[in-house]
This record gives structure tokens, sequence and C-alpha cells, in this order.
């Protein structure tokens, strides 16, 4: 009996063994098609009007080592999108001159945004339709409902207008969650009116909502750790173990098992239990602040970070080993696997 | 003795007018400056075209424009407006290859808007040219994606929303000594370049108030009293700020050439956007002129200005700034009301010297620095932002910077005396008030009643600090410093006119004490001023003049004798004696008339 459960559990470590070994060459091939996108808000001393900076939209090919800037230099990006529906392809830039849209792969671009819309600091997109976008900017949110033609400032319900970043429900397309100046907020009609999700503290700076369990939001908040709701946003708490600092990146990986956090001076931390309690990734790189994070989607094990002024950071074993992969300088404000 | 009085109204009649007295006249000037940028050698769009102008130097002029259409680490709005500016000057001598590489700069080049004001106003001027020079091109042709046409229509938006904002609740980079070449010069290049009739009428009335604006903060070539940003040095040096420069070409004051000046050259030995307005078809109007230049009678002139774009921290986007400047021929004593008006160069109020020396100035300041205060005007992470702005600007987070807005200090002026009260919170990472007090002053000495007078030149300034404080010398001044949070200094100024010899303004003061009341949020300083009127002034709380509360929000746009506007009213009337200019930016027109005696 104890002989046949050891013989069993061996074919079960090989099974597992061979599966992930196909997983990760499939992965491979996968990732062959997929590029890494890197967006670039600042260069260590550059200045806003002065000699062009290497920032912008980065892309590394998964087998490269080298991150190429597919637009030009000198353009503060903030974050970026991405919209795919068959053979349609729409890639979004965040930026200092507004919302620029490539449909094209990257070759060419149109900003979108006018001066009305000052800096755009991230990118919603709808799902379903391509012609619906969001911008978060400082100064409120912005839609357009005819791909970027026009747009209207969608503020209702908004005590502050300094908007850092939109969440489009998993569920549900015309809900949408703004990390706002002093609360979380909510739409349920595509931004015509929000309510305030009463976080609780203020300064929320980036928001997450679980792929799996969509009740369940997290915010990363200036000061205050992470705060974190199982119920829709109805109660909150903060996440324990957090220090109480700024909290800038918050990733899940695709199955919703493991979640992750990062901020200024903070490490990186994991949580294995919708975010009520979480635990220091040790080691981690020595960097001042994480500014964003990523999990492949096919592999939870394999993490990229992007720093503010150290470049980017891969682990393929969790967190156990870390290596410097590039754009050394660059304040990393997004990192996403895109086609 | 009747005969003489004949004799003397006659020669008042026969003097020439005082833009005629000055020597060189404007023309001679704007040709010396033409010539003198023409010989320089530094790399720029305004040096090529000066060269180019006068036929210097022509084959290495065409060589550095080659190399500043194919450089790409150069770009960005500096570049945009100055090289269709250069474009525009010059397309008739260009070979067709650099003009076609020049056409390319706005086809393959991110030209970045930037985050500013002046970014914007430099940007959407380069932007509007371009596409007027190079109309019915499609989305493809322009770097951003957009047809000539689109991008025609957005800069004029913007540019006629920009007038209208300056010419209603005032600019929020205002009143800038080094600013002033990043909106005057695109103004120009606007009036100069424009094929509207109308956007050029208005790039000529945005000229006139940008140029009206300064004249009536000037003295002999120095821009005075607060302003919304500056660098130390040029705080420290007035006439080291590139406005000097331009307060030379249109003002003829100062008298010299300041790029023969250690103290201007060095700094900006490459900023030589002021040939643009030297080679400009622009003429200041006359009344411009005689309001910078006549000082013969002192006089109060205040403003409503704005706060720089407030994107978090604040329920307001754009609160009015509030400015009072007393000007007399020999001295200006101005003053914004203090706290946060502008991150990182705000300089709240100065004493500033008709003299020709260096280091013709008075101030203090609380050095603050946060990255909450940095945060409220750029959307990046508030823990990184002091740290980059020292990237750029040095000395940010430094004690000993000499440009800072601060939420503890706030100022109470009245004509030539101002209050400025300390409230500075424990715990505050630089704790500390500093005074600048330049070595060069005739004379400063530390009175035993307690008020330290200087004296430069024929100007007076008596300067009391109600609590203690320290001397430092360094190189070039000495520095007052006061470690007590809170602290109130009182200065009154005057000069030869109103009080004779220097000891009589001292034997005026020395008898009186201000003194400091209250404590925690709200001390009070009460004041008696040696012309009899009592200010009274709580921090965070009235100033009453003669026991009458001043009301800022009664505040003109502007209010003087010689610029009136109210507020939001988009009318901008200039008078000096009985000849009347009249911008009315909602209509686009200039009047002037003269008034009936």
């Amino acid at each position: 009996m104890a002989k046949t459960a050891v013989r069993a559990s061996r074919i079960v470590a090989i099974s597992v063994a061979v599966v992930s070994s196909l997983s990760l060459y499939a992965q491979r091939l996968e990732d062959g098609r997929r590029n890494y996108y890197a967006a670039v808000f600042l260069n260590r001393g550059h200045v806003s009007g002065g000699a062009s900076s290497n920032i912008g939209l980065f892309k590394r090919m998964s087998s490269d080592t080298i991150w190429h800037n597919i637009y030009r230099p000198n353009l503060f990006t903030f974050g970026i999108g991405f919209w795919e529906r068959g053979a349609t392809r729409r890639y979004y830039i965040a930026g200092g001159n507004g919302l620029h849209r490539s449909t094209d792969e990257g070759r060419t671009w149109r900003v979108l945004t006018t001066w009305k819309t000052e800096e755009i600091l991230s990118v919603a997109l709808d799902p379903v339709d391509s012609s619906i976008l969001y911008v978060a900017t400082p100064f409120g949110v912005f839609k357009s409902t005819d791909d970027g033609s026009h747009w209207v400032r969608k503020m209702k319900g908004m005590k502050r207008w300094y908007v850092q970043r939109l969440v489009v429900d998993r569920t549900d397309r015309r809900k949408l969650y703004a990390a706002a100046e002093d609360d979380l907020y909510q739409t349920t009609d595509g931004g015509e009116h929000w309510r305030q999700l009463g976080v609780g503290v203020p300064g929320i700076l980036s928001a997450l909502q679980h792929p799996q369990q969509t009740a369940v939001l997290l915010v990363g908040t200036e000061d205050h750790g992470v705060r974190v709701t199982t119920d829709g946003g109805r109660t909150w708490s903060g996440g324990q173990n957090l220090p109480q600092t700024s909290f800038y990146a918050l990733r899940s990986s695709s199955d919703g098992q493991a979640l992750y956090a990062g901020g200024y001076r903070t490490g990186l931390w994991k949580s294995e239990n919708l975010g009520r309690t979480w635990s220091l990734v040790s080691p981690a790189p020595n960097v001042e602040a994480i500014y964003s994070i990523f999990v492949h989607p096919d592999d939870p094990k394999h993490l990229l970070i992007g720093t503010c002024g150290q470049g980017v950071y891969e682990s393929f074993d969790g967190g156990g080993s870390w290596k410097n992969i590039g754009l050394q300088g660059a304040h990393v404000k997004q990192i996403e696997l895109y086609p | 003795m009747r005969n003489s009085a004949v004799i003397l109204l006659t020669v008042l009649f026969l003097v020439p007018s005082v833009e005629a007295r000055a020597q060189p006249s404007f023309e001679q000037r704007r040709q010396r400056l033409i010539e003198v940028v023409a010989g320089e050698r530094d790399r720029s769009f305004f040096t090529v075209t000066a060269k180019l102008v006068t036929g210097k130097d022509k084959e290495f002029a065409i060589q550095m424009l080659d190399s500043l259409t194919t450089d790409q680490s150069i770009g960005g709005m500096f570049y945009s407006y100055a090289a269709i500016g250069s474009y525009l000057r010059l397309r008739d001598q260009l070979p067709d290859s650099l003009k076609a590489k020049m056409r390319n700069s706005f086809r393959e080049r991110t030209m970045y808007r930037g985050d500013t004001e002046n970014h914007w106003v430099m940007y959407y001027t380069g932007l509007y040219l371009a596409a007027q020079t190079w109309p019915n091109e499609g989305r493809s042709q322009w770097y951003n994606g957009k047809s000539s046409d689109e991008n025609f229509r957005e800069a004029e938006e913007w540019l006629n929303l920009w007038f209208k904002t300056s010419s209603t609740i005032g600019q929020g980079e205002f009143d800038s000594p080094t600013y002033f070449i990043t909106f005057i010069t695109p103004v120009l290049t606007l009036y100069e370049f424009a094929s509207d009739p109308v956007m050029k009428r208005r790039a000529q009335m945005m000229a006139d108030l940008l140029f009206a604006d300064f004249a009536v903060e000037h003295l002999n070539g120095n821009y005075c009293g607060g302003h919304s940003r500056d660098y130390p040095e040029d705080i420290m040096n007035p006439l080291s700020a590139p406005a000097a420069l331009w307060a030379w070409l249109y003002f003829g004051e100062p008298q010299f050439e300041l790029w023969q000046e250690t103290r201007y050259r060095p700094r900006h030995r490459g900023g030589w956007e002021t040939v643009f307005g030297a080679m400009s078809s622009y003429r200041l109007p006359e009344i411009i002129y005689s309001i910078a230049t006549d000082r013969s009678t002192p006089y109060v002139h205040t403003e409503t200005k704005r706060v720089r774009n407030i994107i978090r921290f604040g329920l307001e986007k754009n609160p009015p700034v509030y400015k009072y400047t007393y000007m007399t021929r020999h001295y200006a004593l101005g003053s914004l009301q203090g706290g946060i008006l502008q991150p990182i160069q705000q300089h709240t109020w100065d004493v500033t010297f008709a003299s020709d020396k260096p280091y013709n100035t008075i101030f203090t300041l609380h050095p603050f620095y946060s990255g909450k205060e940095l945060a409220m005007f750029f959307p990046e992470e508030q823990k990184f932002l002091s740290d980059e702005v020292d990237r750029y600007h040095k000395i940010y987070t430094n004690p000993n910077k000499w440009n800072s807005s601060s939420p503890f200090e706030q100022t109470f002026q009245h004509k030539n005396t101002i209050l400025v009260l300390y409230n500075i919170d424990k715990g505050i990472t630089h704790p500390h008030i500093d005074g600048f007090f330049p070595k060069n002053l005739d004379e400063r000495s530390i009175d035993p009643s307690g008020w330290i007078f200087c004296r430069m030149g024929a100007t007076y300034v008596a300067f009391y600090s109600l609590r203690p404080y320290e001397w430092i010398e360094e190189e070039i001044n000495w520095r007052w410093r006061s470690f007590e949070l809170m602290n109130c200094i009182v200065v009154e100024v005057g000069s030869s006119d109103e009080e004779g010899p220097f000891e009589q303004f001292k034997r005026n003061l020395q008898a009186r004490s201000p003194a400091l009341t209250g404590g925690g949020r709200n001390p009070t300083i009460e004041y008696t001023t040696r012309s009899g009127d009592h200010m009274k002034f709580t921090f965070n709380g009235p100033r009453l003049l003669n026991g009458k509360p001043v009301n800022f929000a009664e505040y003109k746009f502007f209010n003087g004798p010689y610029l009136h506007s109210e507020r939001k009213s988009g009318v901008v009337t200039m008078t000096y004696k009985n000849h009347v200019r009249e911008l009315d930016f909602d209509k686009a027109t200039i009047k002037e008339w003269q008034k009936l005696q």
C-alpha cells in the first residue's frame, strides 16, 4: 500500500514535471509571438523641455535582451493599453502629449486627444466596443464613444478632480473604478455617475480587481498601505503586515492565487488569501520603489517589476532570485505582455 | 527772472521725448543686437537666423541649421516655435534640401508639449505656424498623426484660450524675469508670421500686454517685486535675468549692453531669443515705453494673477494671486501675498534698487520644500518629486536656497512698508528664515534700536526683526538668518527724495518698535509706519490698515496710474498723461486716443 502510494506520487511528480516543461516550452513558443511592453515615464535627469531623453514606449521580445523604444524618444509615458478582437489590434499610450493610438503594431501613432485633456495618466478600454475609451487625467475622467474623435469630461459625483487610474470591471463593462485623490470611485453607467466607495483613506494610487472573485478589490494608497474589500466596496480593511507607506503597484496572477503589491521602499509583497495578509517576497531586488508589477499569465512564478529609476527586474522562480534586465534609470510605470 | 522762466519753458518743450533722449535709439539697439548675435558661434535657431539675415558666416549658419534639423537629441516645445520662426524668416534663402529637412522635423520628431504654461505657449505657437505653413497635409505627414487642419484648429483654439485667460485672470507663470522670454518670443513670432489678421492682432495685443505688465514693475532694466518663478542667480542679481535684455532693447534700460557684463553673460550665453524681437516688425507702443521709463512720480500698482494649475490637494484650479508694488525712481518694493502660489521658484517679495551695481536687492524667504507641494502641480509620485526636481533645479531641497514658496510665509504691504510674517510648523526640515543682504551695499549697520539700516545709492532700507537672528558671511552677501519658527520682519524703504539725508531716515525709525502679539497659529503684528499708517496683520487672518480690512477680493486685474483693468473684463487700459491705449481682447481691438486736458 505504502509502495503503491510512493509510486503513485512519483508518477504524479514526473507528470507534473513533464507538464511543467511542456508548459514552459509552450510558453516560450507563445512568447515568441508576444512582447513585453514597458511604459517609461521618466529617465533620471530628464527635464521636460530639455534634451530628448529615452523615454516612451519600450518593447522587448521575449527572446531578446534589449528594450527598443518603439515610439520616438521624448514622450512622457504614464501607461499603456491594448485592445484586440479578431485581426484588429490597437495599442495605446497614455502620455504627456495625450492618448496615442496605433493600429499598425506601433509603426504609426495618432494622438486622439487635444489640449482639453492635458496629460493622460492611464487609459481604460471597453472590452467589447473599441470606440469606447476612458482616460484618467489630473483634471478628471474623460470618455469618448467615437473612437477618440470627441471627448466628454465625466465627473458627476466626484469631489476631487485628480484621477490616477481607471479599471474596467471584469463582469460588467459599464462598471468602472477610478483611483482618485480622495477615494476610490465606482460608476455603473459608463461614467455618467460616480459614487465614493469609502476606502477610508485618501490618496488612491492604484486599484486591482481580483480576476475570479470580482467583489474583491484592492487599492494601493499614499502612505496608508494597501486596503482591501471583499464585498465590492461596502467594507474595507487594511492589508495586514504591510508597511503604512505608498503602494503604487498591484498585480494578480491570472488564477488569482497570488496577489502582489509594491511601492515606496516596500520591497515586493505577496498575498495568497485575497489580500488579507501579506508576506515579503525574499530576497527582493534592492530598489527604492516598485512602480509596476507583471505576472506572466501562463507561469505565475515568472515575475517582472518595474522600478523608479533602477530599470526592470525579472524572476523565474516566484521571486527567489532576480536579474536586472535593462531600462536602467527609467521610471517604469507599467509592464504588459502584448502581441 | 521772467526771461529765465521763458527759457526754461522753451527748453522743456524742445526736449525731445524720453525715447529720443536715450542713446542709442531703438532702431540702433535692434541693429546692434542683430549684429552681435550674428557674430556668436553657439548653435541655436536664434544665432543661425541672425547670421543669415545679416549674411554673416552664411555657410557655417547653413551647416548649423542642418545639424539642428538632424539632431534627434533636441526637440520639444523650445525647438518647435524657434524652428518654424527661423524657417519662416529664412525660407527664401534656404536650399530646398534644408527646407525639406525642416519640414521633416515636424513629421519625425516628437514635439513634446510639456507641462507648464510657457511650454504650451511655445508648443502651440510652433504647431500653429507649422500647420499654417504646410496646410492641407494628411495625418501621416505630422508627428502626432493629426492633419494640418486638425493641428491648426487645435493650436488656434488653445492660443485663443490662453489670450483670454491671460487678459482676464492673468498668467500662472506671471512676471518672471526668466520665463518672460518664453512668452514674449513665441508671441512675437506669432505676430510676425500669422497669416490670419485676427490672430496677428491678438498676438500684437498679447505682446502689448506682456510688455505693459513688465513696464509697470520695471525699474532701470530690473523686473521688480514678486515673481511667480525665477532662478536664484537672477533673484540675487536682477540684471542677470533674461528679461533685462528685453528691457534694454525695448525700454532702453539699463543703458549698458548686458552681454558685455559678466553678471549676464555666463548664465545666458546661448539665450539670444531677444534677437527674434530685434528682427520683428512689432514696435512697442510709445505709451508702454513711457510707462516703463517715467519714474518721476512714485506710485502704487496692484494686480491679480493666478496660481499655476493645481491638480490635487486643492479645491480651486487657479486661485488668485495678489500683487502689490510701490515704485519710485530710486527703488521698488513689491510683494505677493505669500503662501504656495507656485512650486519651486517663487519669489515672494523684494526691494530692488535702481543701481547699475550687481546684487541690487534685499529680500527674505523661508526655504521650504515638500513632495506634497510639488504634487499639487505635477502628476508624479510625491515621494520622488523632490529628488527629481533637485536633479534639474539643483537647490530645491537646499536649506540655503534663494527661491521658495512657503505655506509659512505671508506678507502685508502698504506703500513702501512691508510686514512679513513667518509661522513655521514644528518638524519642518528647514526651520529657519533667510534674508539676502548684498555685501556691496554702501552702508549696512545694526542700530541699538534693533533696526538694520542699509543704503545703496539714494535708497534707504530699514529692516527690523522681532525675534533673534544671526549673520552668516557669504561670498557676495550677508545671510541674515533667524531660527525662530515664529517671527516677523518689518521693512521700511525710502530714499533721498522722500527723506533727505540717510541720518534723517534713521532718526525717523529709531523710535518705532513693532510689536508681535498672540501665538500658536495666529501671531499678530502691529506697526505704525513712519508716514503714520497703522498696520495690523494676523497670520491667516485679516490685514488691517488704519483699522480697515484690506480686501483682496476688491483687487482689480490691474490697478494703478498707468494700467487699469477690471478682473475678467478682458479690457486693459493704459494711460500715460493724456494718452490712452485700450486693448479689448474679447473684440480683438486696439484703440488709442488723447484725453482732453
